[in-house]
């Protein structure tokens, strides 16, 4: 550690940001599978919110109004394939298997290395998989976006902390496999749980009081709504510092239940 | 479909088939075969009983949530192009008791697994097997657990009846058991055509999950709210609005929208049985065309 010094380390995380980069690259039919996906289940979800918006002609429900709305549903097509990233087994599965150990041997810091490497496979999504849907359903349909240089970066940077927010819960749900070699077992069962209360089922706006305060208050909203209310307008600077702030609690959690893992980690085999 | 999955269908490449009663005692061999199988496999899930539990639970769980979504969404708005809450649900209870059903036979010639056992060469072995191919595939990765989803499926049919008013009769048992078994076999034969799919691309693609997810997540709501174009597709192409809608439809009394009347129900079990057996002739072609992946 001390005959590194602090410019070649974030040489080094730059280095496997690129890396990760190049590799979501590669994936080409993957790019164009998934943009497919978000492609049909964006259409249906917009003629369903077309439907009901027609029931209640013009007026906002809960605060959203039909382009709110339509916002929402392309947004969480476009935030769908950062969130629960099609890589979120590779670091519980290195943790089983045991490969992990060689990271812990590695110069630097396991989890920042980590973060740079996901955060270059999830910018490379983000450019691509996420931008496409959503300039595409902007230019067919009335969307609430930004049209202001600093509204669009303001939801560029969101997404960006969505990214980190949603690495960190995957990260925090990959230590689940120090501790039990079924972490898939454990993900199913949490999965509907995380999926319904961050908003990828319906819009929290329309959740009831309770279940949305919940749903406000947990890391989970700095995935998908945050970057969602950021997109129409609506407490844009709270949702922000939200967003912010569970990066910092979230990266100091993630950091706990590491150091915490590696001190019961057994690895098995000679 | 039922040829593909006699033993020894896919090492039959040339000659006339053999008589009536070879293949009648070759079906009841492979029958006993496959329950081996799907057996031995369920008995090495329940061996972590634990884990077994919380996985056929999340597969209802997911349901649940979709199902709250549902209900709050619609009752935020009142109706869904006319539909109540309730009305919804019993669309969504019986796409996923179909879809649970369908992905305990199919779940495993999903790509990415498939296109694993195919890469691996594993298929390799399975092709040199008395078997057929696609019989072992499907026995010997029965997933157990999706019943989680069916069980959920069919409580939320029950529970959307009963709010919507749907006396069981006889009759209505029929229509709603035949829409759970169409849509299952619609979810299988579409997982099968993947499984076609990725024996020529090799490297798997998830564009079938849009039919095998999609198309049920698509049934969730009422046939109305889709345009055209969605709903030829959904009708003739792949028609799960055929095992779904159109029941609910009989179901709930309704007449339906011009075009896709009530009545069409008549047309569910051929459609189905159409599309299984476009899905059977795609799998033949997948195996003659597969090639092997190396070493």
């Amino acid at each position: 550690m001390s005959f590194v010094s602090a410019a070649q380390e974030a040489h080094a995380y730059l280095a496997l940001f690129r890396a990760g980069c190049r590799r979501s690259q590669r994936y080409k039919l993957a790019l164009v599978s998934g943009l497919l996906t978000n492609l049909f289940f964006g259409l249906v979800r917009t003629a369903l919110f077309y439907a009901l918006y027609r029931e209640g002609a013009d007026v906002a429900v809960r605060g959203l109004d039909l382009a709110d709305a339509l916002t929402y549903v392309w947004m969480v097509q476009a935030m769908f394939g950062v969130v629960w990233a099609s890589w979120i087994w590779e670091f519980p599965e290195a943790v089983r298997s045991g490969d992990f150990v060689v990271e812990l041997t590695r110069p630097g810091d396991p989890w920042l290395r980590q973060l740079a490497y996901e955060l270059g496979r999830t910018l490379n999504q983000l450019l691509l998989r996420s931008t496409l849907p959503l300039l595409g359903a902007a230019a067919l349909l009335p969307l609430a976006l930004p049209t202001t240089p600093v509204g669009v970066l303001l939801v560029a940077v969101s997404m960006v902390l969505a990214s980190v927010v949603a690495f960190e819960v995957r990260f925090l749900f990959g230590t689940v496999a120090f501790w039990s070699s079924d972490y898939r077992a454990v993900f199913n069962i949490v999965f509907p749980v995380l999926w319904l209360v961050s908003g990828f089922v319906i819009p929290i706006d329309y959740f009831p009081a309770a279940l949305r305060a919940l749903a406000e208050g947990s890391p989970l909203y700095a995935m998908l709504m945050a970057p969602v209310h950021v997109a129409v307008g609506q407490s844009v600077a709270g949702s922000l510092a939200r967003q912010v702030a569970w990066v910092v609690a979230l990266g100091a959690a993630s950091r706990v239940a590491l150091s915490l893992a590696c001190r019961r980690l057994v690895v098995h085999g000679g | 479909m039922a040829r593909a999955l006699w033993p020894g269908a896919g090492l039959r490449p040339f000659g006339p088939g053999p008589g009536l009663a070879a293949r009648a005692a070759r079906l009841r061999a492979g029958a006993a075969v496959y329950r081996r199988l799907a057996v031995a496999t369920l008995r090495g899930r329940v061996r972590q009983p634990a884990g077994f539990v919380l996985r056929t639970l999340a597969t209802g769980l997911v349901v649940v949530t979709e199902i709250v979504g549902v209900v709050l969404l619609v009752e935020r708005f009142g109706t869904l192009a006319g539909w109540t809450a309730p009305e919804v649900v019993l669309l969504v209870g019986l796409g996923a008791a179909g879809q649970g059903l369908g992905l305990v036979f199919g779940d495993r010639l999903e790509p990415a697994f498939f296109s694993e056992v195919v890469r691996k060469g594993s298929f390799d072995q399975v092709l040199t097997r008395p078997t057929s191919p696609l019989g072992w595939m499907v026995a010997s990765y029965v997933e157990v657990r999706f019943l989680g989803r069916v069980a959920v499926g069919a409580g939320a049919v029950a529970w959307a009846a009963e709010r919507a008013g749907v006396g069981w009769t006889l009759p209505r048992l029929l229509v709603a058991a035949m829409a759970v078994a169409c849509c299952a076999t619609l979810v299988f034969a579409i997982s099968v055509l993947g499984g076609a799919l990725t024996l020529y691309t090799i490297e798997g693609s998830e564009v079938v999950n849009i039919f095998t997810y999609g198309g049920v997540s698509l049934s969730c709501y009422p046939m109305e709210i889709y345009g055209p174009g969605l709903r030829a597709v959904f009708l003739w192409v792949v028609p799960f609005a055929l095992a779904v809608y159109v029941p609910a439809l009989v179901l709930l009394g309704r007449a339906g929208p011009p075009g896709l009347p009530a009545t069409l129900v008549w047309l569910t079990p051929a459609a189905t049985a159409l599309f299984a057996g476009l899905a059977a002739a795609g799998w033949r072609a997948g195996i003659r065309h597969y090639v092997g992946t190396g070493s």
